[in-house]
């Protein structure tokens, strides 16, 4: 599931990339930057900055109007239905809204991106139950979307994007809705998933977050992007763990 | 939990409307296909039945009940020499009485004493279907000649039902043709106000890499799967209907319908659930690839 193209050296790179929604004036302007493999990034900025904008723009839910994109190593603009399909299936998306479906159970949602891809069900069952006790909703498994309170409901959304292990992982706010232990645990997922080679974006406001895990940010603001690299104030075990990987790579 | 097979579906009014549309629809189409072909066999073995003869009648009693005696066999002399030589005839007979018993024995039975009965004496024409003898003409000659004879109206009346008949398979056709549109209009707007259901269903796996092929053959698929049981039980439900009208038909005249089906017209009856089917299968297809090329 994690094959790249071994011509390019990014997951993603966006190249002077713009978006206008119709009728308002461009969200975002001329955006360059590059996703190494196995980075880790926080992506911040106000409400408002085009965060959820530009994580659409990664998982090919809209076009730039400006600029190109290349995801995997491929020109998306290129790209045909079924091309756009095999990439997307090596995204895992967390929702800033969730999007669960609402007549399935926890299980049933967390399984989906599993049986979309055919695995067998022993195998499923198997890894589902693990995501879930991980997450910490072992006992919610039957439980339907509707009867979850909002931070159940977003580690089910987490859960779903990460049950396949997928080479990109995009997160939008994925801890507005629980607690900071609770919010710490979830990137602790991320982080597991980042040593085993997947590249994180993580949309976020929560400052503590974002301090304590001292990752470079992409950050939004008047509707362009500036990079921000971890700060040095910072010898988190984490901002080391990056270190490591900046030589590394 | 959800049937693993059916993750992609949300509980919708597909499951329950459209089964019970098609079992409808299937019914009625079915009857009026199946009515279709009994008229048009039957037109079929009028126009057999007519093309080659025709029957004149010679009463043996006057308009006052009394026998006629020496009048009717000089009227026959008379009606057979004028038949024989009018052109489009090839010959011209008289019915002896066991031709008659047989003839009457629909009506009368087979052991009838056809001489006790006040019928008319019958001469049976048997005319070139080629040239077609004028009846109009020939039923005006006939009677210039031998006033009490009648030219029996039977293949004129045939005329004008086979005429009518061939207007009512039109029409059938027509109200075929009117079904299926409503049937596949209907069939549109379950699909399209199930998928309005489905849209975020679809709209995330879609995101999720699904591939436009395979969730368009999920949903067809399982409309396919309802609009099928549910024809499958109009179809099964419309047999014993088909048959009780035969019985019917058959009680009421044993001749006047062929109510028996063809391998290949009840292959053509079986086609009704299957096609059925079918449309719901191609508009659900169409619909979900039209809604996918929303996205990128
Ligand atoms: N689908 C859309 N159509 C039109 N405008 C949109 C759409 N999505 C977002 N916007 C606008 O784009 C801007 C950026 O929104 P968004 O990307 O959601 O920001 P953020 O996630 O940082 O809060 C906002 O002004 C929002 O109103
Ligand atoms: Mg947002």
């Amino acid at each position: 599931m994690m094959e790249q193209n071994k011509l390019s050296p990014f997951i993603a790179e966006f190249n002077g990339v713009s978006l206008r929604y119709p009728g308002s004036p461009e969200v975002l302007k001329d955006i360059h930057f590059a996703l190494t493999p196995g980075s880790f990034h926080f992506m911040t900025g106000e409400s408002g900055a085009g965060k959820t904008s530009l994580l659409s723009l990664l998982y090919l839910h809209h076009e730039p109007t400006r600029g190109r994109i290349r995801l995997f190593g491929q020109a998306t603009d290129t790209l045909s239905r079924s091309a756009k399909a095999q990439i997307r299936r090596q995204i895992g998306v967390v929702f800033q809204d969730f999007r669960l479906l609402e007549h399935l159970n926890a299980f049933d949602n967390v399984a989906l991106p599993l049986r979309l891809c055919g695995e067998k069900e022993s195998d499923i069952r198997k890894h589902v139950s693990e995501m879930l006790t991980w997450v910490g909703l072992e006992k919610q498994m039957k439980a339907f979307p509707n009867a979850l309170s909002g931070g159940e409901q977003q580690r089910i959304a987490i859960a779903r994007a990460v049950i396949h292990k997928p080479a990109l992982l995009l997160a939008d706010e994925p801890t507005g809705n629980v607690d900071d232990a609770m919010a710490k645990r979830l990137l602790y997922l991320f982080l597991e998933l980042n040593k085993l080679g997947t590249t994180v974006v993580v949309a976020t406001h929560n400052e503590g977050l974002i301090k304590s895990f001292n990752f470079p940010q992409l950050h939004l603001a008047n509707n362009h992007l500036k990079i921000i690299p971890p700060s040095e104030k910072y010898s988190d075990m984490t901002a080391k763990l990056f270190k490591r990987e900046v030589k590394n790579g | 939990m959800a049937k693993k097979s059916e993750f992609l579906f949300s509980k919708s009014s597909t499951r329950f409307f459209l089964p019970w549309m098609c079992a409808l629809m299937v019914f009625i189409a079915t009857l009026i296909s199946a009515g279709g072909i009994v008229i048009s066999h039957s037109l079929a073995s009028w126009q057999r039945g007519v093309s080659s003869s025709l029957t004149v009648q010679i009463p043996t009693y006057d308009s006052q009940g009394l026998p006629r005696g020496d009048a009717v066999s000089q009227d026959l002399e008379q009606a057979l020499t004028l038949l024989r030589t009018a052109p489009g005839v090839l010959g011209a007979t008289i019915l002896n009485n066991a031709e008659m018993a047989e003839l009457m024995s629909p009506w009368l039975g087979t052991d009838a004493a056809i001489n006790e009965l006040p019928l008319p004496k019958l001469i049976d024409v048997s005319i070139d279907t080629a040239t077609k003898p004028m009846l109009e003409r020939l039923k005006s000659e006939l009677n210039d000649v031998v006033p009490s004879a009648v030219l029996d109206s039977h293949r004129i009346w045939l005329d004008d039902l086979i005429t009518l008949s061939n207007g009512i398979l039109n029409l059938i056709a027509f109200v075929l043709l009117m079904l299926l549109t409503t049937v596949a209009i209907t069939v549109i707007y379950t699909t399209k106000s199930s998928l309005s259901i489905q849209q975020s269903i679809i709209s995330l796996v879609h995101m999720m890499g699904a591939k436009d092929l395979y969730i368009t053959l999920k949903y067809s698929m399982y409309s396919f799967k309802y609009a099928f049981w549910g024809s499958f039980i109009g179809f099964v439900l419309a047999i014993p209907v088909m048959l009780g009208l035969v019985v019917f038909l058959k009680s009421v005249s044993t001749f006047m319908f062929q109510a028996s089906l063809t391998h290949l017209e009840w292959l053509a009856l079986i086609s009704i659930p299957v096609g059925m089917a079918a449309l719901a299968f191609c508009t659900t297809f169409y619909t979900v690839q039209r809604y996918l090329k929303k996205f990128l």
